[in-house]
């Protein structure tokens, strides 16, 4: 049965990620497990993972055979955290162009057909730092440089390995706001007008290409931009947009009503002020939670309480950090949570709003995002309340795989620990 | 574990007056004062020091008791069912609640199962000078037309309707450095201001507060002047930084030259001409002199080491570096010169210079004899949540075995903001006499899920998370319709 749900399972991913050789069975025992499942939160849980995937969660289960046993009692495990929006693995240092790709200097002529997978480099730190706070999958998105469109996103996993591309093409990004009106004549009159034009370009490429190109000339829209608008156009890929102002999300929601659009919102400060309309129309959000100062006139209605409200009237919620310190601080997404729950989100929905909304929004949900018999093995076991500034992972287990919890900040941090003279200098101290 | 006597940190805080620049007793507005044949003629001329007065007064206060939290005094102290008692806007009384009693018609608050901390304070903050919102209009806190601009002066770009204000409150915070921003090599002065609302910044001025100076190490500089004239290079920096110590020690030279003729009287003194003033040269002068707390942003460890050294040439002293992400690889050399280092609990990475930060960084300076460890901010949304970061640094201390419990923790963004700002002897701890600077939580602070319900400055209740009576809202916000939600402050 396992075999068989994998096979259709995987089927939609574009690069596999799991084979049975490399993963260990696992069984991790008497837990508090958040199955983010059909089975709430069961005390004293176990779950057993075996080939990468998740094979069992309950109580009282028996661990397999040559399984390793890990006691989690006194301790949490959740499905691994996703980050559903930043720039991770396409860049080191975000100021030093020479060590970041995430997006074009401005005047580069393409947009929408810029596909992350083409510089996602899973060698980068960020990834064993961030796995090191729990965070497991994530959404690799391309910033915008002049063009509406920054391009193609791609979900990833933190794993750190040659192959972790979870799926490409997983959304098309693109901003609205005064954002997009600075890219448009610096008026949203001009945004909204060249989004349509794309768009209509778009529908006009995919019904006939050839014919396009006989017509096509120069100066307008790049053919390998619209090509990489078709599936966006479709309604088969999601479009990430960013909008903050309340009458900028209802503009969002006619144009994905004009063409039929799978449309998440990012940003939304002012979002709660259009909850119902979003929850009507099926609009997902990828909000930042500590948002709430009046940054823009845009932004006047920003408050604490936007989770909380949106989750209250049905939206699906997720979180990203503030943009500029995203990529690097993933790990931070806990915490960010946790401020929601103090302004009145349900705890159960800021922990799925960490993993089995994003995986929903990129449609894993049936790969990701809860522990449940079936589903890639991303588990993390915590000292403690995963959303407590003071707990961290204790175990964090991608593809069913145990990674390690050490990285570059851990090696610094031991060779620092003691600062006097020594035999030989600092440069020779500590794992390398 | 650290205690600090106060006496000895009301000694380092007092700023020393010097003999160039004005006596602090003289009457702020005075720009002279008269010898003693008190002829017109023989007028020693001497520079304002304080020119644009705090017209800050505490708002009417009640007396008060809280009782029943737990107190962390940030001198070190926690106790358990705790109280605090504030009269007239001052501490009357900190200690166990069992032992306290309210004086007729006080006002008793009940605050079983509450913490009661110091009111947290920022030192590093642009506040007023990068306002919300964040347009190009409002853009006043970074003069970046030179390397040298000393003659600026935080204050006067201070916007006191920033809504950051107001955020900030709702976060615990009663006192904060404005900063300049970090363009430039000598950045300006800072303003110290109390989070309370007023029509001008003077309203929001720390009383007695000394002026610090914002410079900057490394990147910044480099990056920003690298092809407008330089400097261009890290050496290029500390030629810049050099060269104006020198000539700020030639224009205190001259000024001293000059009171030394005046106060010896004579036909000299009859000659004697004032200098001419120069805000830029005052500014370091003051330095040289020991009036202005140097704010050093700066991110690398070999670069404080070689700022030290600077200060040692000069005869200046460092008293925070600021974004110090590599701190904790020279935490020794801090510690031994008495510098504080004031950081982020885990920012990292968005430039080179802060390529190894690390999540322990605060813990291992704290971890040496004699340090001084501050968390700061740097940012509108990051100054709500100093308790948080503290919080995770802390955190990251207890995995590699440094304990900071929360009474110690608590100092980090209390009393050591206060120490480098110098504003020690009046707030910064729940002692008897300082100012009831009072931030009641409704839990732990260093949980993500603690909110401060109810923040006193000088004992009035600036803030109450319950009453939207006590919430302020600034005049950018009001009459917006439809935008009005929890309102002001907890917004």
């Amino acid at each position: 049965m396992t075999a068989k749900f994998l096979i259709t399972a995987f089927s939609a991913v574009a690069l596999t990620l799991v084979t049975a050789a490399q993963a260990q069975t696992v069984a991790i025992m008497n837990g508090r497990v958040h199955t983010v499942g059909g089975s709430g939160v069961i005390e004293n849980g176990d779950v057993i993972m075996r080939g990468g995937v998740i094979v069992e969660v309950g109580q009282d289960l028996q661990a397999p055979p040559g399984a390793q046993v890990i006691d989690a009692s006194g301790k949490i495990v959740t499905p691994g955290f996703f980050a559903p929006f930043s720039s991770i693995g396409l860049q080191e240092i975000s100021s030093d162009r020479e060590s970041n790709d995430a997006g074009p200097r401005d005047g580069f002529v393409l947009g929408a057909a810029l596909d992350v997978v083409d510089a996602y480099d899973p060698s980068t730190t960020l990834l064993s730092i961030n796995r090191a706070g729990g965070i497991t999958r994530a959404l690799s998105t391309p910033q915008n440089g002049e063009h509406l469109f920054a391009g193609r996103a791609a979900v990833i996993d933190l794993s750190g390995a040659p192959q972790s591309v979870t799926k490409a093409h997983a959304a098309q990004v693109a901003v609205l706001g005064y954002s997009g009106a600075r890219m448009s004549g610096d008026t949203r009159m001009g945004s909204l007008a060249v989004i349509r034009e794309y768009f209509d370009e778009a529908l006009s490429y995919t019904a006939d290409p050839r014919d396009y190109a006989r017509r096509y000339h120069d100066g307008r829209f790049a053919i390998t931009d619209l090509k990489a608008l078709g599936p966006v156009v479709a309604g088969r890929q999601p479009l990430i947009i960013s909008a903050s102002r309340a009458s900028d999300i209802r503009g969002l929601l006619r144009l994905k009503n004009e063409y039929r659009l799978k449309v998440i919102l990012l940003g939304g400060s002012e979002a709660w002020q259009v909850a119902k309309e979003l929850a009507a129309a099926n609009v997902p959000v990828i909000l930042d939670p500590l948002s709430n100062l009046p940054g823009q006139f845009e932004d006047l209605g920003a408050t604490l309480k936007n989770a909380a409200l949106l989750h209250g009237a049905g939206v699906k919620i997720a979180f990203y950090n503030p943009p500029g310190f995203g990529a690097h601080n993933l790990r931070a997404l806990p915490q960010l949570a946790g401020n929601a729950v103090a302004e009145g989100l349900p705890y159960d929905a800021a922990i799925a709003a960490l993993t089995i909304n994003p995986a929903e929004m990129f449609g894993l949900q049936n790969q990701l995002g809860s522990l449940q018999a079936g589903k890639i093995a991303d588990v993390v076991i915590w000292d403690g309340d995963p959303l407590e500034l003071s707990s961290q992972p204790s175990a964090v287990f991608i593809s069913g795989r145990e990674t390690s919890l050490e990285n570059r900040q851990t090696r610094l941090r031991d060779r620092y620990r003691d600062l006097s003279r020594g035999d030989l200098p600092h440069a020779y101290r500590g794992k390398k | 574990m650290k205690t600090y006597s106060l006496a000895v940190l009301a000694a380092l805080t007092l700023s020393a007056c010097t003999e160039w620049s004005a006596n602090k007793d003289t009457p702020s507005d005075a720009t002279t004062s008269s010898n003693d044949n008190g002829s017109k003629k023989g007028a020693v001329v001497r520079p304002p020091t304080d020119p644009y007065p705090s017209t800050y007064k505490p708002y009417l206060s009640h007396t008060t008791l809280l009782t029943g939290a737990t107190v962390l005094t940030a001198t070190g102290e926690r106790i358990d069912n705790g109280a605090v008692l504030f009269i007239a806007g001052k501490i009357s009384a900190v200690g166990a609640a069992d032992q306290m009693t309210a004086p007729d018609g006080a006002v008793v608050i009940d605050a079983a199962g509450k913490w009661i901390t110091p009111g947290i304070i920022d030192i590093h903050s642009h506040l007023g000078v990068y306002p919300s919102p964040g347009m190009a209009s409002t853009s006043d806190g970074n003069e970046a037309t030179s390397p040298n601009t000393s003659q600026v002066w935080a204050e006067h770009s201070v916007w006191p309707q920033d809504a950051g204000f107001t955020r900030a409150l709702a976060g615990g915070v009663t006192s904060m450095q404005i900063l300049p921003g970090s363009a430039n090599l000598f950045g300006g002065r800072s303003a110290i201001l109390k989070n309370v609302p007023s029509r001008t910044a003077q309203g929001m001025k720390f009383p007695g507060a000394p002026y610090g100076l914002k410079m900057a190490c490394g990147e910044n500089p480099k990056r920003v002047y690298g092809e407008k004239g330089g400097p261009s290079t890290r050496m290029a920096n500390f030629s810049h930084y050099r060269a104006a110590w020198i000539e700020a020690a030639g224009y205190k030279k001259k000024w001293e030259d000059y009171f030394e003729k005046m106060e010896k009287g004579g036909e000299d003194a009859e000659k004697a001409e004032p200098p001419t003033r120069d805000l830029k040269l005052e500014t370091l002068a003051s330095v040289l002199a020991g009036d202005i707390n140097i704010n050093m942003h700066c991110y690398r460890a070999d670069e404080m080491v070689q700022v030290l050294d600077m200060a040692k040439e000069f005869g200046y002293k460092v008293t925070t570096f600021h974004h110090a992400v590599e701190a904790y690889k020279a935490a020794d050399y801090l510690a031994e010169n008495g510098v504080c280092a004031a950081v982020w609990a885990d920012w990292w990475g968005f430039k080179l210079e802060a390529y190894d930060g690390i999540r322990e960084n605060a813990a291992l300076v704290h971890a040496q004899p004699n340090s001084c460890t501050i968390i700061h901010s740097d940012s509108a949304s990051g100054i709500q949540r100093l308790n948080q970061d503290a919080g995770k640094a802390m955190a990251a201390g207890a995995n590699i075995g440094i304990d900071v419990p929360p009474e110690i923790g608590v100092k980090w963004i209390t009393a050591n903001p206060a120490k480098a700002m110098g504003i020690l002897d009046q707030t910064g701890t729940l002692e008897v006499g300082k100012m009831a600077d009072i931030t009641v939580w409704n839990g732990n602070p260093f949980s993500v899920y603690a909110k401060a319900e109810q923040v006193f400055i000088d004992g009035a209740l600036m803030y109450d998370r319950s009453d939207p009576a006590r919430s302020p809202r600034m005049d950018f916000e009001i009459g917006q319709e439809d935008n009005g939600f929890t309102g002001g402050a907890g917004q």
